[in-house]
């Protein structure tokens, strides 16, 4: 895997904070980030479920595998230099399920505003 | 020859033995991790390793030398061997720490080489796959309900 796009939701400041926390480490693996649902996202993945990746952040890597919500999460980690090991110790079974209850538990309470004025946030 | 100069050579003694011994540690064992971080080249890993045992023995040896002088000057055995004790035991301890701290910067040495040499798979499975292409297959389990 040479690299991966980040689909995340620009209307988020946590997933902005986040975005913009992976783009300034080390990465093994080179990170595009690209609003999910914008004209960019569309343009290099037509055909994809476009809604769907505004509900939960969602990771394209270059050989076409998707990834959503945390194995996103886990994904994003798995390409910084120095976290890979962090990564795979949490892709364990002994550490996934707390891993998705943490990413569950924050998407449902972060910030996110037109979500919420569009209705779209399920909160 | 008087007891300070007999604890003084009896401090250098112990305190270069006892260096001389952790450095040869250092150098037997610290050999393998270096090979190993430098891809079996033995030569690079020996070189590497002669001159982190030359730094060691250096600081190691000036504190040892720095540390010597005893400031009153012991009149019985019993304050000599109390002298020697604590200059001993300040020895031990430095010696102690740099050489923990060699093994630790070995081993992150090694960890950071052999990181990328493990087959690197991602340790998840994708959640669907998006096959570019006008047919736009595209196969993705439905999300859970939040």
């Amino acid at each position: 895997m040479e690299s991966l796009t980040v689909l995340y939701d620009s209307s988020c400041s946590l997933c902005q904070w986040a975005t913009r926390w992976l783009d300034s480490r080390q990465q093994l693996v080179t990170m595009y980030f690209v609003p999910a649902g914008s004209a960019e996202a569309h343009m290099l993945f037509p055909n994809l479920d476009h809604t769907r990746t505004l509900e939960d952040i969602t990771v394209v890597a270059d050989d076409g595998s998707i990834y959503e919500g945390e194995r996103a999460w886990v994904m994003c980690l798995w390409c910084l230099r120095g976290y890979r090991r962090l990564a795979e110790r949490m892709a364990t079974p002994a550490l996934m399920p707390s891993v998705k209850r943490v990413v569950a538990t924050v998407s449902r309470y972060r910030p996110h505003e037109d979500a919420c004025m569009e209705d779209r946030c399920g909160i | 020859m008087n007891t300070v100069v007999i604890t003084y050579l009896i401090y250098l003694l112990i305190s270069v033995a006892l260096t001389a011994w952790v450095g040869r540690t250092l150098y037997k064992n610290g050999a393998l991790f270096l090979v190993d971080v430098f891809k079996g080249n033995k030569e690079l890993a020996g070189a590497v390793n002669h001159l982190l045992v030359v730094g060691f023995y250096l600081i190691n040896l000036g504190y040892v030398t720095l540390t010597l002088r005893i400031s009153d000057a012991p009149e019985t055995a019993q304050a000599a061997i109390e002298s020697l004790s604590l200059k001993v035991g300040a020895v031990l301890i430095v010696l102690g720490i740099l050489h923990l701290g060699n093994v630790f910067v070995f081993n992150r040495l090694r960890t950071r080489a052999t990181e990328m040499r493990r087959p690197q798979r991602p340790p998840v499975a994708p959640s669907g796959q998006w096959i570019p292409g006008d047919a736009g297959s595209y196969s993705q389990a439905p999300m859970p309900p939040a």
